[in-house]
């Protein structure tokens, strides 16, 4: 018993890791659902001040 | 001493940094005099010294070449 | 286009089964209209209610009408109604009657939405450790005491100091700070957390790095405590060299009491120094360097999808499917599954993208939608006729500039046909608008005065589409972030700048011409150099996508380097899963392998590569869309240590094949000695090997199990078991392997005295040289990567200074190359465990399946060209960052010439030929040298 298969993805967590995934998908002919428990996507990579080791602000 | 003076400085401002980061000062209301003309570059390698002798030659009191 | 955000929602329930899933999701209200929201911020600066910022981690305020930060995505506000005035105590409803765009809906409710879906992925993060359960570290009690994720937030700009660090107790800047290591990593008595969080060590080094540039100068001291220096990631071991060169204190203690400094300000630091003697010290602040926990979500979001946890909590994936959950077609990424970097992270949401995209490929494109234009308008016969749309963005920037004034004056402008006052210029209505104007007046060419391009430009440019224009006919002139919002007080010389930079918009945009985007038939095939794990992951999940994929091996078999592995770190033997990856490769319909190859030419660009490869003494013509490097590494060779003097002393793959050949020999020992970083972290390699104290630990524990009456010592100089592999480090001091740690200066002698094999080492804590006999003695060697100049040249890729291939960035595009349309795989990137190593195949195969799966590839039109005046002078070849330019010669009847030629599939737009180039022979589109002067011109008129 094979129902059909769908052509859509949810991402659940929209911190850098959901994004990137979420973008590789819609990129690759997938409708993706982002899903994100707060009001922004950016997770705790947007909270760092700079990143090593190219010092670039984490934004 | 004259307070009148106002300068006006061309800014050429990378799209990618200096010009983001304008955009932020303003996202934050970050408050600066407003003499500086923004032009946006796509690298802040794009800008020529003669495109930098141009601007004082046309009368710019200044050049700024942020990226 | 293709993705649809949902905020402020979590899932509810999920059935149905890979393929075809049901997941219910329940969206909160954000009681704020995204629609009508253009982010201006007035509710926030009308909204009386403060409340602690989660964001920054509760050290400031923000309102109960906010917004998360300031480039938030999606850029739009929202309440709390968990703090707001009207939700808690009925009245208020300022923001309401303040928003310019009436966005604000206090009905809004929750909203519950089944969605069908074939696969999910889950990625809910980490939560950063609470610190509060080491009372003796003076958390919450000591005001200067913070965590690392906190001290964050008081370095960046847009945090409570403003990137200017002050001390919590008294605003003055801190002059000396200190770190104490593995807060709530490696310690089962305070917390239950016995993994090692395998980021603090490089983000302490990095906070105590970047602290500098946010004082205003003058003496700074930074100390860090620490149990062991974990840098075993790319370029991490020179970061920690730097550390040390530029002062920065590394003291292997852990301060066992904190307390207030005199006066209540600044912290005292109770520890027991490397000798054995107790210090107290005084410091201005102290860091805690928390780890990382599971996320509340990940026990439920496990629960609700039925996949399976770890001991830790975290969802557990199997190493040989690193992104693949206990429940088929739900796909795991990133710190929800062990702690762990911001590299490894990216690269596990490819390849959890990748086992996606293969588990649903059937059904690809099959929900995606593109979008149509009309055919474009030829106006190259028209003068320019320019529209200009002034905004006022509500009060953002009518505010400050006076936007009426502003239109007037565009009027006058030298080509100017049109010019209209919008409120909001970016509002849905508006686009019809402008689009019925553009028509009816026959404009084109657009200045849009507004704000930044970064977020806007696409926007507007899909409106001028829409009409029939070419998008680069848009300008816009940023009169809000780089004008009304910075220059508040001074509406009169704010209107003047607007009236220069609308002028300077519309000189621009009188020579702006219609760029056509280059377009690229991609060959939807790939390549794949290198048959070891790595590359044949790559290759399988490129050829289940449905894409023919040429493997080319350099050695006469498949397999690399895993053929000399036998377990992984949990223990899992390895050959029995080799060799069903070999057959998999060799019997897939789409993979075609070819073995002794070597790949002879490389032309072409992303989309499109051409080269010949010769295998088995022929040369084939090969053309593909996109290639993943994945050449591995080898062992290293060891001159120290007397080896290749005794057959006793082995490299640590000779001591596996002699367990696993001569299992009764081994057994019989009585004493065996590791040493650590043979050959790694020297100044001719200054890397760490990364595997080498995992793989150490787990033999030693083997050695144990085989016979418990064996001495087994480790010998090192820090032990790297970093994440979940910690608990097999623990395992071994529980069974009696005896480490001792050694330092550069002071490495461990080996002796050969009456035909016994002796190591001397100087033992720290006894502070005197120990002998210890070895029946075996084991060397861990470094990793090496395999020389690959011969591609390196023809691919124009780079390495770095120990021989592995770069990524483009090592934080973001950590499997993608500097060069568009080639990825990379494996141990040549870095040294790295098989889980690692596949998970990079895999997500390097999602990654050059985002190319192969576009029939035409559409690139930016911001591109160099070259002129007639272009003389082949060749200075611009030198500094192309990318390659993009070449020599061509030209001519007929005898006369040639030469001139430059640019490859836009190459160029990125940067414009480093244009100002190189003395006579405007190659310009960039959009940028041209004669546009930058019209601005500049444009600009001092006044």
């Amino acid at each position: 018993m094979s129902r059909k298969t769908v052509g859509s993805v949810m991402v659940v967590g929209g911190g850098i890791t959901g994004i990137q995934a979420t973008l590789d998908l819609a990129d690759s002919g997938y409708y993706v659902y982002l899903v994100e428990k707060s009001t922004g996507i950016g997770g705790v990579m947007s909270q760092l001040d700079k990143t090593f080791p190219t010092n670039d602000c984490a934004m | 001493m004259s307070t009148s003076f106002e300068p006006v400085i061309i800014g050429f401002l990378c799209n990618w940094c200096a010009y983001a980061g304008g955009d932020l000062a303003g996202v934050g209301r970050l408050q600066y005099p407003p003499n500086m003309r923004p032009i946006r570059v796509m690298c802040s390698g794009m800008v020529s010294p003669e495109l930098v002798l141009h601007a004082l030659k046309q009368g710019a009191d200044g050049v700024m070449v942020m990226g | 286009m293709n993705v649809e955000l949902l905020t402020k929602s979590e899932v509810m329930a999920i059935s149905g089964e890979e393929g075809n899933f049901t997941v219910v999701v329940k969206k909160d209200p954000r009681y704020v209209d995204m629609e009508k929201c253009i982010a201006c911020g007035i509710c926030a600066e009308k909204c009386p209610k403060k409340v602690d910022d989660p964001y920054n981690m509760g050290v400031s305020k923000r309102k109960a009408a906010y917004i998360k930060y300031g480039q938030t995505v999606p850029l739009k506000y929202a309440i709390d109604g968990e703090n707001c005035i009207y939700f808690t105590k009925g009245k208020c409803r300022a923001c309401e009657k303040y928003c310019p765009t009436g966005a604000i809906n206090f009905h809004e409710k929750e909203v519950i939405l089944p969605l069908n879906v074939g696969a999910v992925v889950l990625a809910p993060g980490f939560k950063p450790f609470d610190p509060t359960p080491y009372e003796n570290f003076g958390y919450k009690r000591v005001p200067d005491v913070v965590t690392g994720l906190e001290y964050e937030r008081l370095l960046s700009a847009g945090g409570p100091c403003l990137g200017h660090l002050t001390m919590p107790s008294t605003g003055r800047e801190p002059r000396k700070i200190a770190w104490i290591q593995c807060v709530g990593s490696r310690d089962i008595s305070r917390s239950s957390n016995g993994y090692c969080s395998t980021v603090c060590c490089m983000y302490a080094m990095k906070q105590a790095l970047a602290t500098a540039e946010h004082l205003s100068g003058g003496k700074l001291e930074r100390t860090v405590f620490y149990m062991d220096i974990r840098t075993q990631n790319k370029e991490f071991e020179r970061y920690y060299e730097t550390a040390r060169e530029k002062g920065v204190r590394f003291i292997r203690s852990r301060p066992h009491s904190v307390d207030p400094g005199h006066g209540g300000t600044g912290v005292q630091v109770e520890y027991v120094t490397e000798e054995g003697k107790p210090a107290v010290e005084d410091f201005d602040l102290l860091v805690l360097s928390i780890g990382m926990e599971p996320a509340q979500d990940v026990e439920k979001l496990a629960y609700l999808m039925d996949c399976r946890r770890d001991h830790y909590g975290f969802i557990a994936t199997h190493p040989f499917d690193p992104a693949v959950s206990s429940r088929k077609g739900i796909y795991v990424a990133g710190a929800a599954q062990a702690p762990k970097a911001i590299p490894r992270s990216v690269t596990e949401a490819s390849a959890a993208a990748a086992e996606a995209a293969r588990s649903l490929s059937a059904a690809k494109a099959s929900l995606t939608t593109e979008k149509t234009y009309p055919p474009e308008r030829d106006i190259s016969r028209e003068p320019p006729r320019v529209g200009v749309f002034v905004c006022a963005c509500g009060i953002n920037i009518s505010g400050t500039v006076d936007v009426n004034q502003l239109a007037d004056y565009a009027r006058n402008l030298p080509g100017v046909a049109f010019v209209e006052n919008n409120m909001f210029t970016c509002s849905t209505d508006t686009q019809v608008l402008m689009a019925e104007k553009i028509r009816e007046h026959n404009l084109n060419r657009i200045v849009v005065a507004a704000c930044t391009p970064r977020t806007h430009e696409p926007l507007f440019q899909d409106t001028l589409r829409e009409c029939g224009l070419n998008p680069y006919l848009l300008e816009m002139a940023n009169i809000r972030n780089h004008n009304s919002w910075v220059h508040v007080g001074d509406p009169e010389k704010a209107t003047v700048k607007a009236r220069d930079q609308v002028r300077m918009a519309v000189a621009k945009a009188a020579l702006n011409a219609p760029l056509e985007q280059p377009r690229v038939n991609v060959i939807q095939q790939a390549m794949v150099v290198g048959g070891g794990l790595a590359g044949m992951s790559a290759a399988i999940n490129l050829a289940d996508q449905g894409h023919q994929v040429a493997l080319v091996e350099k050695s006469h078999r498949l397999g690399g380097v895993a053929w000399r592995l036998t377990e992984t770190w949990n223990g899992l033997p390895v050959r029995p899963y080799l060799t069903e990856l070999i057959h998999k490769t060799e019997n897939h319909p789409l993979i075609k392998v070819y073995k002794n190859a070597r790949i002879k030419t490389c032309k072409g660009s992303v989309g499109d590569f051409t080269s010949d490869v010769e295998s088995g003494g022929r040369t084939r013509t090969l053309r593909y869309g996109a290639a993943v490097f994945a050449t591995g590494a080898h062992e290293h060779e060891p001159r120290e240590y007397l080896y290749g003097q005794d057959p006793r002393i082995m490299t640590h793959l000779q001591f596996d094949a002699e367990k696993r050949e001569h299992p009764e020999g081994v057994e019989k020992a009585s004493s065996v000695v590791f040493i650590q970083c043979v050959g790694s972290r020297e100044p001719e390699r200054p890397y760490c090997s990364r595997v080498c104290c995992t793989h150490t630990v787990h033999t030693a524990v083997k050695l144990k199990e085989m016979n418990p009456e064996m001495d087994v010592y480790v010998l090192n100089r820090d032990m790297r078991t970093y994440g979940e592999r910690e608990d097999l480090y623990r395992k071994a001091r529980e069974r009696g392997v005896i480490f001792i740690r050694f330092t550069r200066a002071e490495k461990p002698r080996v002796l050969q005295e009456k035909g016994a094999l002796l190591v001397e080492v100087q033992d720290p804590i006894l502070q005197r040289p120990l002998k210890l006999p070895a029946e075996y003695l084991v060397l861990a060697t470094a990793i090496v990567p395999n020389d690959i100049n011969e591609l390196v040249d023809l691919y124009k890729c780079g390495l770095n200074e120990d021989g592995f291939l770069n990524q483009a960035h090592p934080k973001l595009r950590p499997v993608d190359m500097p060069v568009d349309g080639l990825f990379l795989a494996g141990l040549c990137n870095y040294p790295k465990p098989i889980d690692e190593a596949i998970s990079q195949g895999k997500a390097a195969a999602a990654r050059a399946g985002v190319i192969l799966s576009k029939n035409i590839m559409q690139l930016d039109a911001i591109k160099s060209y070259v002129t007639e005046k272009c003389d082949g002078c060749a200075l611009c070849l030198d500094v192309c960052p990318y390659a993009a330019i070449r020599m061509e010669e030209h001519g007929s009847n005898g006369h040639t010439f030469r001139r430059v030629a640019t490859d836009s599939a190459l160029c990125k737009g940067c414009g480093l030929c244009e100002s190189t180039c003395p006579k405007e022979g190659v310009l960039v589109h959009g940028f041209t040298l004669p546009q930058l002067k019209a601005q500049v011109d444009a600009a001092l008129e006044s």
